[in-house]
């Protein structure tokens, strides 16, 4: 195994996963060097979603070996959580909380000063809205929250699922600007991969569970 | 220590603004009480001051039950799991805050339940050595609370988890109401529950230090997928 500082930012040799009988993940391989973003593509079921999870060690692997920056999963999971910014579906806040509380909350779980949070409420562009609860936020300020959320401690590895879902042409475009500036490595799900021309270094194709 | 604060606040400010836990138990556990005075009529309860404790127990079992089958309800329902436990921060600080949330929403209950207990079932003006209630109640609501806590993260993701939770809770939490009770009627002169104060409280304390390290222990892995 290479050392975590030569490793690649992700490392997947026959991932499985299943969710009961049914195979979400069939021994899929792949590698993100450092500083590449690729792209998951595929239908809706495809595993493009449990993939992810299993990245951002929400899932366990079935079988198979996952390494993030050499580390290998699930045994070094609290090792590379720091380096993960996960967007997931849901934007994974709390709809009762403002979103600056939401962003305090993980601010605490992820070790960061508060001053973090202003920061990137300025970046997703949520100027002005950090005291409404994340509830009575649109579709697509809940989104950008999602995204305020997992840079806020500037990850290195970001792992986006479907993160162009719901934001209005501003928010694609806050969108492009962090995913230019971000140095570290992506993985994205998307539907949209057109939209992301210029900003990605290669795609994975997914299909019933199985790099296609 | 601060992702456990900063969990604890948000437990607490969303029971704050939802208002979804703390009014439904005081409801349930006045309302059990109320019926149950109706019942008598002007009637003792037969069984005297251990059968009234026994059921203020009862009640209070099934209160902390509303508590528990909501917890992780938010995260189940907004599918904030992934962002929780995708973080760095211990897993265990998850459970200890919502432990230490359900132990305060207890303590707010009882401290509309007892007097209520008092004042139907106790009108003989006796009163209780509040140090002995006061620390039984205190060491059995954390029992409840570390143990529900634990068991309702097992469960969070399980379809029948509403039925489930009580099953699975029911038999484990029997030692710590069985004890709580004897404690309660214990500080009641001049019943005697034939337990020892320090006793009963050495054996609280025992079950919530194991409660306290298995939850601490184990949270991690069952609410791992």
């Amino acid at each position: 195994m290479s050392s975590p500082e030569s490793a690649p930012a992700v490392r997947c040799d026959g991932l499985t996963r299943r969710y009961g009988e049914r195979v979400a993940l069939d021994a899929v391989s792949l590698t993100v060097a450092r500083g590449e973003r690729l792209l998951l593509t595929g239908g809706n079921g495809a595993g493009k979603t449990t993939l992810l999870r299993v990245l951002a060690t929400v899932l366990r692997p079935h079988a198979g070996e996952v390494a993030i920056d050499g580390h290998v999963l699930p045994r070094d999971a609290r090792k590379v959580r720091p380096a993960i910014g996960y967007v997931g579906h849901e934007p994974l806040v709390y709809p009762a909380l403002t979103a600056r509380e939401n962003l305090e909350l993980y601010a605490a779980l992820y070790g960061v000063g508060r001053e973090r949070i202003d920061q990137v409420l300025d970046l997703a562009g949520l100027n002005g809205r950090g005291a409404d609860p994340a509830g009575e936020l649109s579709r697509g300020l809940r989104q950008r929250l999602g995204l305020a959320r997992a840079m806020l401690h500037s990850p290195s590895l970001l792992l986006l699922d479907e993160p162009t879902t719901g934001l209005d042409e501003d928010g694609r475009e806050r969108l492009r600007g962090v995913l230019a500036a971000h140095r570290g490595a992506a993985v994205i799900a998307t539907h949209e991969p057109d939209w992301f021309a210029g900003l990605e270094h290669g795609r994975l194709r997914l299909a019933a569970g199985r790099a296609a | 220590m601060r992702a456990y604060r900063a969990l604890l606040r948000k437990d607490l400010l969303l029971e704050l603004r939802g208002r979804e836990l703390v009014p439904a138990m005081v409801v349930f556990v006045v309302g059990a009480l109320v019926l149950v005075r109706l019942g008598l009529g002007g009637e003792r309860l037969a069984g005297g001051t251990r059968a009234a404790t026994g059921l203020l127990w009862v009640v209070v079992v099934f209160t902390s039950m509303l508590a528990l089958v909501r917890s992780f309800a938010q995260e189940r329902e907004h599918g904030i799991w992934d962002g929780l436990l995708s973080a760095p921060a211990d897993r265990s600080a998850i459970w200890a805050a919502r432990a230490s949330a359900t132990f305060l929403f207890l303590g707010v209950t009882q401290a509309v339940a007892l007097p209520l207990f008092w004042l139907f079932f106790l009108q003989d003006g006796r009163s209780p050595s509040l140090a002995v209630l006061a620390a039984a109640l205190a060491l059995a609501d954390l029992g409840v609370a570390m143990l529900g806590a634990l068991l309702a993260g097992l469960v969070s993701n399980v379809r029948a988890r509403e039925v489930l939770l009580p099953v699975l809770f029911l038999p484990f939490a029997l030692p710590l109401v069985s004890v709580a009770v004897r404690m309660t009627v214990d500080s009641i002169p001049p019943q005697n529950g034939g337990l020892g104060a320090l006793h009963g409280l050495g054996f609280l304390a025992l079950y919530d230090t194991i409660f306290a390290l298995l939850g601490w222990a184990l949270f991690e892995y069952v609410v791992e997928d």
